[in-house]
């Protein structure tokens, strides 16, 4: 591939986006700490209490049914939460700045160079009346200062790293004459197109065939061995989760209830809500099987919930379930539950 | 567990779709979307219709119940040809509602405005029922079938939740007593676990009511829970149609084997990996020739002989593909693997 794959080190980025802060000296990409978004203008709290770390060149995903707050949280580490919405408590910190407060302004200089972001529906993120290359190649010259003629040369090369066939072609298409997957491809290619650390993916294939959606996770995968892109992936569909990430953050009515590597997650479960999205998932395998649900339906957003939020629905709830804040305890190596039974397990051990 | 229902050999399916081409649009517009579909439903069975975007199935739908007309062939319902009705008897069957169609996205094809329960009563209204006393008693009833109470009676579509929303629709086709339900997606915009809970009503609808259902799917693997037979679409043909644990476990189609390869696991137990049966070359393909078979371009095994396209025969008992290779080409990807490693997509 002719692009450059070179990554600029971590210290480099406080000089190239000019923000002048310090850096604190770790290598994670992305850091959350005891985030908390409020909703509704601050009328009820949607996502509490989030914490999670990306390294470079790891693909994280986040996972939870609709209206968990997954979405919420990545637009919070975008800095694009919609109106309405403010983070209330906690920190956001890219490559180890402190971006929470980050200006309008600040952000836009992030946005592209640093992170970029593809989301369900490429469509409408794309302009409908203009060539797919010339919205690309905009991009570039407004981001990296780039002549129309380079810009032209890398959005060429860029698609062609996308695996689009005939990127001249491709070029000057609009959006409509291209399929979703390809139009996937595109929004995947103007994420990337400034090198950026971190690559935001909110439901990418949700919409796509299954043979395409394989295709995009590919080139996903791809593009972290390649550039070391880190990834956050964003879904509802655990079995593409497991297929992808590295490790897998499960979310449940806006608080993290179990984290950790993808092996430990889909071979030893401990919380019951995971347990249970593994089951109902499992429909993925080709073995004819019961049609497993969960029981009742998730709280209210904001619902104010002493104690597990997932109780009500659980099978093996306890009263001590709705005593108090459950803690959230080490379970193996970087396997973090938050119960009330893996607490005691810990303990007792 | 169920079992696929016991057919008598020879049995006259409740539906029949015999030799159909459909065209839609005119002129150099025209578009040929399905190409000599033969296809049987019979009583008390669920059979899957799978296929990717634009492969037709939607289109094969809306051709069994009457909104689009076959530019060849017929469509036989309980012995009677109604593709061949025209107008008035036409729009009589129509209104008979035999044949039920669920729509794909319910937010987009229940009325925003009317509540739950004029939904579900429009069809008996439309057939000329006038009692109003016992359209609601069907209403309720309908509305029961699906796990509704009467509480969701005044709300509106955007009132309820998604699983719900899909619940209405099926109530709706259900209050008309149909002699065949098809549902076209109608888990695709659920997640997982209200997916199961709208699969297994439709189970338990065939179960009670020995009603023979038609799900219509893009997502082969959501059909393992529930599907008696699998018909598997691409490009307007049908490229196989058999018992579903005999396909899953060896799929004689390799389009069928790319689709099941393609589906995310958590558990991976599938007889081939996707690499084996890609195009070393993704995204679209020129089609070769318009004779060749529909999916020679796309097929890492097309030879020679697929210039031609196979016709649909039979491998099995009432298991049939469309391939000339069907025997060897399952030999063919176990030796490619070493050979080609990850083909990225480029």
């Amino acid at each position: 591939m002719a692009i450059d794959n070179r990554k600029p080190p971590p210290d480099l980025l406080a000089s190239r986006s000019g923000t002048g802060r310090q850096a604190t000296g770790d290598d994670d990409v992305l850091r959350l700490d005891d985030l908390h978004v409020s909703v509704h203008g601050g009328a009820a709290t949607a996502v509490r209490g989030v914490s999670l770390r990306i390294r470079p060149g790891e693909i994280v995903g986040l996972v939870g049914e609709s209206g968990s707050g997954k979405t919420l949280t990545c637009r919070a580490a975008l800095g694009v939460l919609p109106d309405g919405c403010a983070v209330e408590r906690g920190t956001v910190s890219f490559a180890g700045l402190d971006v929470t407060s980050l200006s309008r302004r600040g952000w836009e200089r992030l946005h592209g160079s640093h992170m970029g972001a593809v989301f369900q529906d490429p469509a409408s993120y794309l302009n409908p009346v203009l060539t797919v290359g010339g919205q690309l190649a905009e991009v570039l010259r407004v981001k990296l200062r780039m002549t129309r003629r380079e810009a032209r040369r890398r959005a060429l090369e860029l698609f062609e790293a996308v695996g689009l066939r005939q990127p001249e072609r491709v070029y000057d298409q609009i959006p409509a004459e291209l399929s979703g997957g390809m139009l996937q491809r595109v929004m995947i290619a103007i994420a990337i197109s400034c090198d950026p650390q971190l690559l935001v993916a909110d439901e990418p294939t949700t919409a796509l065939d299954v043979t395409i959606q394989a295709e995009v996770l590919e080139l996903l995968r791809q593009l972290r061995d390649e550039r070391g892109l880190a990834i956050l992936f964003v879904s509802h569909d655990l079995a593409v989760i497991t297929a992808l990430c590295d490790r897998i953050v499960v979310f449940y009515a806006g608080e993290v209830v179990e984290a950790g590597p993808t092996g430990e997650i889909a071979q030893r479960p401990r919380h019951p809500y995971t347990q249970a999205l593994l089951r109902v998932a499992s429909v993925g395998d080709f073995r004819r099987r019961g049609l497993e649900v969960i029981a009742g339906q998730p709280p209210r957003v904001g619902a104010d919930i002493t104690g597990c939020r997932f109780a009500p629905r659980c099978p093996l709830a306890v009263p001590e379930c709705a005593a108090g804040p459950i803690r959230s305890v080490l379970a193996g190596d970087q396997h973090e539950v938050r119960c009330v039974h893996a607490a005691r397990a810990v303990t007792a051990s | 567990m169920t079992s696929v229902p016991a057919t008598p050999a020879g049995a006259p399916p409740l539906l029949a779709v015999e030799s159909v081409d459909v065209t839609l649009g005119r002129g150099w517009r025209a578009n040929q979307v399905l190409s000599g579909v033969d296809l049987g439903i019979w009583p008390g069975e669920i059979v899957g219709l799978v296929g990717e975007t634009g492969s037709g199935k939607t289109t094969l739908a809306r051709t069994v119940v009457g909104l689009v007309n076959p530019t060849r062939g017929r469509i036989v319902f309980e012995g009677q040809p109604i593709s061949a009705l025209r107008r008035g008897a036409r729009r009589a069957e129509r209104r008979r509602g035999h044949v039920q169609l669920v729509f794909q996205d319910p937010l987009q094809s229940l009325d925003p405005d009317l509540t739950v329960a004029e939904i579900v009563a429009e069809g008996l209204r439309i057939r000329g029922e006038t009692d109003g006393e016992q359209i609601r008693r069907r209403v309720t009833a309908a509305l029961a079938k699906v796990g509704l109470d009467a509480t969701v009676l005044e709300r509106t579509p955007g009132q309820i939740s998604g699983g719900q929303r899909q619940r209405v629709s099926i109530a709706r086709a259900l209050a008309v007593e149909p002699r065949l339900l098809i549902c076209d997606e109608p888990v695709s915009a659920l997640d997982a676990s209200s997916r199961n809970h709208i699969l297994r009503l439709l189970r338990e609808l065939r179960d009670s009511l020995g009603l023979p259902i038609v799900v219509i799917s893009h997502d082969l693997s959501s059909l393992a829970g529930i599907a008696d037979r699998v018909v598997v679409l691409y490009r307007g043909r049908i490229v196989e149609d058999g018992p579903v644990d005999r396909v899953f476990a060896t799929p004689r189609h390799p389009y069928t084997a790319l689709l099941m390869a393609s589906a995310p696991t958590v558990r991976d137990d599938r007889p081939f990996s996707a690499h084996q049966l890609r195009h070393g070359n993704p995204g679209p393909v020129p089609q070769a020739s318009p004779d060749a078979c529909v999916f020679a371009a796309r097929c890492p095994f097309a030879a020679g002989i697929c210039a031609a396209q196979p016709s649909l025969t039979p491998v099995g008992e009432r298991w049939s593909v469309s391939c000339h290779r069907h025997e060897e080409w399952g030999a063919l990807a176990q030796s490619a693997t070493d050979q080609e490693g990850p083909a990225h997509a480029r």
